[in-house]
């Protein structure tokens, strides 16, 4: 196909259809559960999910989880319960702060950002880390700095390894305690936990390895965030919902994707990251989407250092190969994760 | 005295491991495209370099033009006042 702007349109229908098809077949035919227990957050990507779980098996077959903290958005727990009504889905709403705060998740960040900016009241202030912005027109390394924001205004702070480690290893218990409520349901109901990790997301290692990563099946893992708008419209997910700007909802105070980790804005980081699995030039890349070749360059060097350094999250863990072949025709130890 | 670029090799090496010790990583080698420089790693740079050198690395020197191969950081060093980097 052609590469243009418009190279990531879908025909909704169809793939409606195909995915539909998938979870019956792995829900019903492979895993022999009885539905689906998933994780709504309020945003775009987990309403889809259940939108075409609902399709595909009915919606007294889906169970919805809505697993808010104190740090969350409160308007991403309302609107994950407009769309389990919407979708006539039963969606149980565990807060789960009071498991966060007996792992010590708050305090433990709390003392890291105390150590860069002594007077940051958690009660008040927000924070979060971030990338380096506009990776389309500057040189910069991925490198996460804190952002720490009060009354008195804004302040970065550059990270030191141990910091940085200390409080994404912190960060990331809330996706596992997640991933742990959503299949402490899923095995009381004979269920499989769905997945709502998109491809641009799964490409560049954007979740949790063992939270939001951990799930038993991935129906978007083939769809370009853009494309899951796309069909989210088609599907009827709640307007608000669809234009929420995406966001991970992990951090006080709030901070987009974009900001985040993609570091471009969501089409032209969808479009860029077709061109570079197609293996386009950065000429013919640029020339399509009106960029140059040096800004195409500079986003073809993310994608490249960001897939190398997160491939673990795409993969079973490396092991060595047994002797003899199993019978079983299992997945292979070490081998991708399919989409 | 040991150059500057030796005891930046050695810190890589040890850093950033790998099954091989030494291989693929010359004076010219792209961390980046060898894919051993990820965000944390840039951070053990970073410091490693402000500690060993006695410099301060601003945010906006946080370029893969200054940072990414043994041979840029030996240049960055020099354009720093490190004296005998890049030698």
């Amino acid at each position: 196909m052609a590469f243009n702007g418009d190279v990531l349109s879908i025909n909704p229908v169809c793939e409606t259809q195909r995915i539909c098809g998938f979870i019956k077949a792995q829900v019903f035919s492979k895993y022999k559960r009885k539905g689906v227990v998933l994780g709504l957050s309020g945003g775009v990507d987990s309403a889809l999910a259940a939108c075409l779980c609902v399709r595909a098996l009915g919606p007294e077959r889906i169970r919805g989880l809505v697993l808010p903290e104190k740090e969350s958005s409160p308007e991403s727990a309302e609107l994950a319960a407009e769309q389990a009504e919407a979708l006539g889905i039963c969606a149980d709403v565990v807060d789960i702060t009071p498991l966060l705060q007996a792992f010590d998740v708050y305090e433990r960040r709390t003392a890291v950002v105390r150590e860069l900016c002594e007077s940051y009241d958690p009660e008040t202030d927000g924070m979060r880390i971030t990338l380096p912005p506009d990776v389309l027109n500057r040189d910069g390394l991925n490198v996460f700095s804190l952002k720490v924001s009060t009354t008195r205004g804004e302040f970065s702070y550059r990270l030191k390894p141990d910091q940085l480690h200390a409080i994404v290893s912190a960060q990331n218990m809330k996706q596992r305690t997640r991933m742990i409520q959503l299949y402490s349901l899923a095995e009381r109901l004979n269920c499989v936990v769905c997945g709502t990790t998109n491809r641009t997301e799964m490409e560049q290692g954007f979740f949790v390895k063992h939270g939001d990563g951990g799930v038993d099946i991935e129906p978007l893992a083939h769809l370009y965030k853009t494309q899951v708008f796309q069909l989210a419209e088609h599907l009827g997910v709640i307007e608000k919902i669809r234009s929420r700007a995406p966001a991970p909802d992990t951090w006080p105070g709030g901070v987009t994707d974009e900001e985040f980790y993609f570091r471009m804005p969501l089409k032209t980081l969808d479009l860029l990251l077709y061109a570079w699995k197609a293996e386009l030039s950065a000429d013919d890349a640029g020339r399509e989407l009106d960029l140059t070749a040096e800004q195409v360059t500079r986003a073809f060097r993310d994608f490249q250092s960001k897939e190398k350094s997160t491939w673990h999250l795409r993969s079973l863990p490396p092991s060595l190969e047994t002797e003899r072949p199993s019978r079983s025709a299992g997945a292979k130890p070490g081998g991708s994760r399919s989409s | 005295m040991t150059a500057a670029r030796d005891i930046i090799k050695l810190f890589v090496l040890k850093t950033f491991p790998t099954d091989s010790p030494g291989a693929g990583i010359d004076y010219e080698t792209s961390f980046v495209d060898a894919g051993i420089m990820d965000s944390m790693r840039v951070l053990e740079l970073v410091e490693f370099l402000e500690g060993q050198f006695g410099i301060t690395i601003k945010d906006s020197e946080l370029v893969p033009g200054n940072l990414d191969s043994i041979r840029n950081i030996c240049r960055y060093l020099e354009s720093k006042g490190v004296t005998g980097a890049d030698s």
